[in-house]
């Protein structure tokens, strides 16, 4: 059993961190630049984010399987969980297939500067929305 | 010190001797297939070296179910869509691609859509989408210098929206690399040079690449050490078997360590002045190189002093950083010497690149997908000083 349990559980968790991002204009203005749309699948638990950045402003939507992406993210909730502690090496994740990148992966690879600071924000988050059970890295 | 994490994975079976591009029965006999489909183009069969492998599969009772040698200077969507309809139609059970980068990365993106069917683009184009093992491919190089034949990557421009897409999977990677350098006899000695310095690229960007191994470093700095001693004599006497041999064997190292630690800056703006003004990869390099090697200089150092001995450099007696230095200075040596042999341009501007498009160059490099794994952080500003040392 993974460190989520239902997929109302990790949307709402991971949904929320995306909001968060998206109000942090120091993060959010550099994945706007990007104009990518990203949809990320996870399993266990399944859940579908979209994060859209091609507009003014950075758009999150749940379950949105239909919408065109540039790039779509596959990979198991665990490792989600893990990558926005900072933990996990994209490009060996990539290597390992725990994240299956379909798209143009070098525009991707680009965002990684963009995201760094998120990676002290998430357990932060975690611990002031009553998370902190999921503080495990 | 060793890295955190590495894969080492191999499962193309590599076959080597002169000649042997005529008859590898035995070889394919393992793959189980007896109808293949041929993929070159018209410059190679022109030369006769398709007809030189279709002679040898026809008496070994393979049938050639087709063949396709429309493949332009890169591997074009159009090209693939068009090749990929003959195959299906041709019934053929697996793919040999004779050629050089363009012609094999051209059958890996064609295999891909026979085997699996759907829209190469949308849904196979990134890092490791495919599910499952393709059809048997079959990859027989007649330059010396992609390492296509072993890599687990392909990259197909799409003419019409003018992008360039990388495909990097496993399940890409070919299942027999057939090296015959005979069939490299007939490259022009500037092709030569050319293709040589892109194998040496690949060699030392793997080797202080961030994605580096044990087992990555002993095939870079192997590939090193045949390229620095036959290079020469390659280009010099096209025919001498023992020279093209090393060249090709070299190519083929160099491409099993990049296609596991990849390449760096060097690459990054070759791709760029290859995607802005169709430098040819091999030229662009070769000019690159030393200049890349300098923009490093710092953080791989001690690396550098270790290839400098593979580069047949004296160093002893000598600390890192001098010993370093003369890896660089090798590899100046080895241009130089390669340019008044067989004309290879020393620098930028001998391309026909304007100078002032430096500043979008560089702006290209360091967005290049390659610019993630060079071992120090390729900065704008910086990199155009090396572009413009280069110029």
């Amino acid at each position: 059993m993974g460190y989520f349990k239902t997929s109302e559980k990790f949307e709402e968790v991971l949904a929320g961190f995306f909001r968060l991002i998206a109000d942090t204009p120091t993060v959010a203005d550099k994945l706007l630049a990007s104009k990518l749309v990203i949809r990320f699948k996870y399993s266990d638990p399944d859940v579908v984010l979209l994060i859209d950045c091609a507009g003014e402003k950075l758009i999150i939507k749940t379950a949105d399987e239909e919408s065109k992406v540039d790039v779509e993210m596959t990979m198991s909730a665990d490792i989600a969980h893990k990558f926005w502690f900072g933990k996990v090496n994209l490009m060996t994740a990539l290597t390992r297939k725990q994240m299956v990148a379909k798209g143009p992966v070098p525009k991707i690879l680009q965002l990684l500067p963009a995201i760094k600071p998120t990676y002290a924000m998430y357990p932060e988050y975690l611990r002031e929305n009553g998370y902190a059970e999921y503080i495990v890295f | 010190m060793l890295p955190d994490f590495f894969e080492f994975y191999n499962p193309t079976r590599v076959v080597f001797s002169p000649g042997i591009a005529k008859d590898f029965s035995a070889e394919i006999e393992s793959l189980k297939v007896k109808r293949l489909f041929v993929i070159s183009d018209e410059v190679i069969s022109g030369f006769g070296l398709v007809k030189k492998v279709t002679d040898g599969l026809e008496s070994a009772g393979i049938e050639v179910a087709g063949e396709f040698f429309e493949v332009a200077q890169d591997a074009e969507l159009e090209a693939i869509n068009a090749c990929t309809d003959q195959v299906k139609s041709s019934g053929a059970e697996g793919i040999i691609a004779i050629g050089g980068g363009s012609v094999i990365d051209t059958a890996k993106a064609v295999n891909i859509l026979v085997s699996m069917g759907g829209n190469l683009i949308e849904d196979y184009s990134g890092a490791h989408t495919l599910t499952e093992p393709l059809n048997p491919l079959i990859a027989i190089p007649t330059t010396a210098g992609t390492g296509s034949e072993v890599t687990m990557i392909a990259v197909v421009y799409d003419k019409k929206n003018k992008i360039k897409m990388p495909f990097t999977d496993k399940f890409l990677l070919p299942s027999l690399a057939v090296l015959d350098p005979e069939m490299t006899f007939s490259l022009p000695p500037k092709m030569t040079a050319a293709t040589a310095m892109d194998a040496l690229t690949h060699a030392i960007e793997a080797y202080v690449g961030l994605q580096w191994s044990p087992f990555s470093d002993a095939l870079a700095a192997g590939a090193v050490e045949l390229i620095f001693n036959n290079i020469v004599e390659a280009v010099e006497n096209g025919n001498n078997v023992e020279a093209r041999s090393a060249i090709l064997i070299a190519s083929n190292m160099a491409g099993t360590a990049f296609t596991h630690s990849m390449v760096g800056c060097v690459h990054s703006m070759a791709h760029s002045v290859g995607g802005l003004f169709h430098v040819p990869h091999g030229i662009a390099n070769a000019i690159f190189l030393p200049h890349g090697m300098e923009y490093n200089f710092q953080e791989v150092k001690d690396k550098f002093a270790k290839l400098a001995l593979f580069m047949g450099e004296d160093v002893s007696g000598l600390r890192a950083d001098e010993a370093a230095l003369r890896s660089i200075e090798a590899v100046r040596k080895l241009t130089l010497k390669l340019h008044k042999l067989a004309g290879l341009p020393l620098t930028l501007k001998e391309t026909g690149v304007p100078e002032e498009a430096l500043p979008e160059i560089a702006e290209a490099a360091v967005m290049d997908g390659t610019s993630f794994y060079n071992p120090r952080e390729m900065v704008k500003e910086e990199i155009l000083v090396s572009l413009k040392n280069a110029y």
